[in-house]
């Protein structure tokens, strides 16, 4: 719809016009100075760094429909504020518009067009000063999207981005946010770009954000103190990762179908005092890789009511791994719950806290005194498990029948068991209420159920001819025979 | 060849795989253990939303990988052995048909009997899914009972091969409850042990395992699910990386030579055969 409307702009010029004529005397004096300049905006030529440059700091700037030439570069302090999707077209090099002044309000523009330069980081909106607002814009056909760098205090919130049509090595950065601490970052659509990526922005709460088939959904590197909050992060190489840092609170989050040779849901490295809590980790190739986390003595991370379903790997650390906290969450038929990448134990991590546990699917104790939490401990003792720990090339024989001949001869030839790799003392029986994440989707139920009964039918019909064949066996075999003779 | 008279045979296969018990055991049981599975994979359908699939598939996966070549086999296995331990089959030879009709009813009605027992499996556990929202797309379903029938036929051609070479059924049942044993269990732990003690390189490990029609079942029915190998370790990944897309036709290769191969073998050895 958004791509529509500017060619509509013609049958609508005179309404636009009187909108524009109003709104300019509403607005601050100067604007008047280039009004005849809005004429040949129209007519799609640059006209809109004249309008810049004609403005005076703080003016507010109504920019009708209609496409402009790039690149813009805006450095005073104004805001523009598109209307009916004006488009600002690159020349398919460098950047597209460059803020370099601070308090700059851009907003409702389509932006598209940057050059494809890796090393120049060509990108649509590029801003180096503070206190910026990038506000519901759409950009298309982009090295960078978002390029923040040493703009601290700004917000870049509803903007759609798409990525160029290029192999994921030779993308950027949807959004890269940059030396810019207390940035918030709400509400954004990515598709198609490499990563989106905080780094040394501390303080910087990233929200309600919808990022797809990217490299790393959200990459947070060397930055401390982040919310990030009931975001959806799909079918990307890894949905989280947080590098060297502490202060993280990963809340309510949606983390899905991440996937690819090093594929993580959550990845945490050498990351200190993270909280998960309420978070979906769902079908990723491992859930939460965790490689020396916590680092800091004294700090730790905590997993609470979290679900890992689906996943390969639920939950994968590094040996030696310890001050982890398990509480309240849900291990839900992963491949394997829980491994450790190369051999060794989990057992100096708490896998319990207050006395309650976490729900595993593959728990097989009994709950006699009726506190809904298991009298037996939870303990992964795979021999399976632990072989491909060591030897992950037996990952190959995943899901066969000789994987479970194999742990049943360990459990019943306790010479062959190997050590328990976790243990948790008081698991759940059922699996504790979970908070409500953004973009589930229901299942095809409809379409399901029609495969499934054809299925069925087509069953049901297959023995029907042979039971008919019994019926009518005689008089038909009777015809046939007769004909066979007399072909013979 | 007079398509009839093999519609006839295949017409009478069936109906005599209707009334044998170990087949009508086998579907009774792969219905009941597919149902039970859907059943409990549906702790989570409420909680995981749409994304529940993939597991309840694995489950699936291993449980097709146990019973159904269990079921093919047998029934393969029983086809001419019985008939002529009984000595039906010198009957029906004595017929005005050729050994190639006979042949071919044969394997068609058993490949029937076994499509009717691997849809109504799939289909009563389908339902099951589709009602409690546990079901992925209905594609990837049917891509899955699919090449579940693919793995029944292949096993079903090793079962007839089997059977063509005893001369009585009870030995024909052996080889294949041994044969069900060795793709089942040891051929994987072989490999297993090989690959640990022999050091095998990802590539080797990948293609002796793919000797194993089972394997080959697996890998296909994973690539369909997850339209990657990553499932599989390093190993999947190489073959990911080596083979790409083209997976997909060797995977079905393989499978179509599992099923070509033995059966004529088979048919090879019945046509030679003059005690029948």
């Amino acid at each position: 719809m958004t791509k529509r409307l500017p060619s509509s702009v013609s049958n609508i010029k005179i309404v636009l016009a009187t909108l524009l004529a109003s709104g300019l005397i509403l607005l601050a004096l100067q604007m008047h100075a280039f009004a005849s300049d809005r004429e040949t905006t129209q007519c799609g030529h640059a006209t809109l760094q004249a309008m810049i440059d004609a403005a005076q700091p703080g003016d507010a700037l109504l920019v009708p429909a209609g496409v402009y030439a790039g690149p813009i570069q805006i450095d005073k302090p104004l805001t523009l504020e598109g209307q009916l999707w004006p488009v600002i077209q690159g020349d398919g090099q460098g950047h597209v518009v460059v803020i370099t002044a601070p308090n700059v309000t851009l907003r409702g523009f389509v932006v598209r067009g940057s050059g494809a330069s890796l090393d120049r980081e060509d990108s649509a909106i590029r801003v180096s000063a503070p206190n910026s607002v990038i506000e519901n814009n759409r950009i298309e056909d982009a090295l960078f999207g978002v390029y923040l760098e040493r703009a601290a205090d700004s917000v870049v919130r509803g903007n759609t981005i798409y990525g160029m049509d290029l192999p994921i090595s030779r993308r950027g950065d949807g959004l890269k946010i940059f030396y810019s601490p207390r940035t918030l970052v709400e509400g954004n659509v990515m598709r198609n770009t490499r990563d989106a990526i905080l780094w040394y922005s501390p303080d910087s709460p990233v929200r309600g954000n919808d990022f797809a088939d990217g490299r790393y959904g959200l990459h947070l590197m060397q930055s401390d103190r982040h919310v990030i909050e009931e975001n959806i992060l799909r079918n990307n190489s890894v949905g989280v990762y947080v590098m060297y840092g502490s202060g993280f609170e990963l809340r309510r989050n949606l983390i899905i179908n991440n996937r690819g040779p090093s594929g993580y849901g959550v990845g945490l490295k050498e990351a200190n005092d993270v909280l998960l809590e309420g978070n979906r980790i769902l079908s990723n190739r491992v859930g939460v890789y965790s490689d020396g986390s916590p680092l800091r003595p004294g700090s730790t991370v905590t997993y609470r009511n979290n679900l890992f379903a689906y996943n390969e790997i639920g939950l994968e650390m590094l040996p030696n791994t310890e001050r982890n906290r398990f509480r309240d969450n849900i291990f839900l038929d992963n491949g394997q719950q829980v491994t450790v990448a190369g051999g060794g134990d989990l057992l100096r991590n708490e896998w319990a806290m207050e006395g309650r546990g976490n729900y595993w699917s593959d728990y097989a104790g009994f709950d006699a005194d009726g506190d809904a939490i298991g009298d037996l401990p939870y303990a992964a003792k795979s021999l399976y498990d632990t072989l491909t720990g060591v030897h992950p090339e037996l990952r190959l024989f995943q899901l066969s029948p000789a994987v479970d001949a194999l742990d049943l001869a360990a459990k019943a030839f306790p010479l062959f068991a190997p050590q328990p790799r976790l243990s948790d003392p008081a698991p759940l029986m059922q699996p504790p209420a979970l908070p409500p994440t953004p973009g589930l989707e229901p299942a095809p139920t409809t379409a399901n159920l029609l495969v499934a009964l054809t299925m069925v039918a087509a069953a049901l019909f297959i023995v029907w001819t042979g039971r008919r064949g019994l019926r009518g066996r005689r008089n038909a075999n009777v015809g046939k025979t007769h004909r066979a003779t007399a072909r013979s | 060849m007079n398509i009839t008279v093999i519609w006839t045979l295949a017409q009478k296969e069936l109906r005599d795989a209707l009334r044998n018990r170990w087949f009508l055991l086998y579907t009774a049981a792969f219905v009941g253990l597919s149902l039970a599975l859907s059943y409990m994979s549906l702790a989570g359908a409420g909680i995981a939303g749409f994304a529940g699939f993939g597991r309840t598939a694995a489950s699936l996966i291993n449980l097709v990988l146990l019973i159904i070549p269990l079921m093919a086999l047998t029934v393969g296995a029983q086809s001419l052995a019985h008939e002529q331990e009984q000595g039906t089959l010198a009957y029906l030879l004595a017929q005005p048909v050729t050994r190639v009709e006979v042949f071919a009813g044969k394997y068609l009605g058993l490949a029937m009997s076994l499509l009717a027992s691997v849809g109504l499996g799939f289909g009563i556990a389908g339902v099951v899914l589709a009602i409690s929202d546990g079901a992925g797309s209905p594609a990837a379903y049917v891509g899955l009972m699919g090449r579940t029938y693919l793995l029944s036929l292949a096993m079903l051609s090793v079962g007839v091969l089997v059977s063509a070479m005893s001369k009585r059924a009870g030995v024909a049942i052996g080889g294949g409850l041994f044969l069900w044993l060795a793709f089942v269990f040891l051929g994987d732990l072989g490999l297993m042990g090989t690959a640990l003690t022999m050091r095998l390189s990802v590539g080797q490990l990948l293609w002796l395992s793919l000797l194993n029609p089972l394997q080959v079942f697996k890998m296909a029915a994973i690539l369909d699910i997850n339209a990657t190998l990553d499932l599989l370790g390093p190993a999947g990944i190489y073959a990911m990386q080596e083979y790409g897309q083209r997976l997909r036709i060797i995977f079905l290769a393989l499978m179509a030579a599992w099923i070509v191969l033995p059966a004529l073998a088979a048919y090879a050895r019945f046509q030679r055969r003059g005690d029948f």
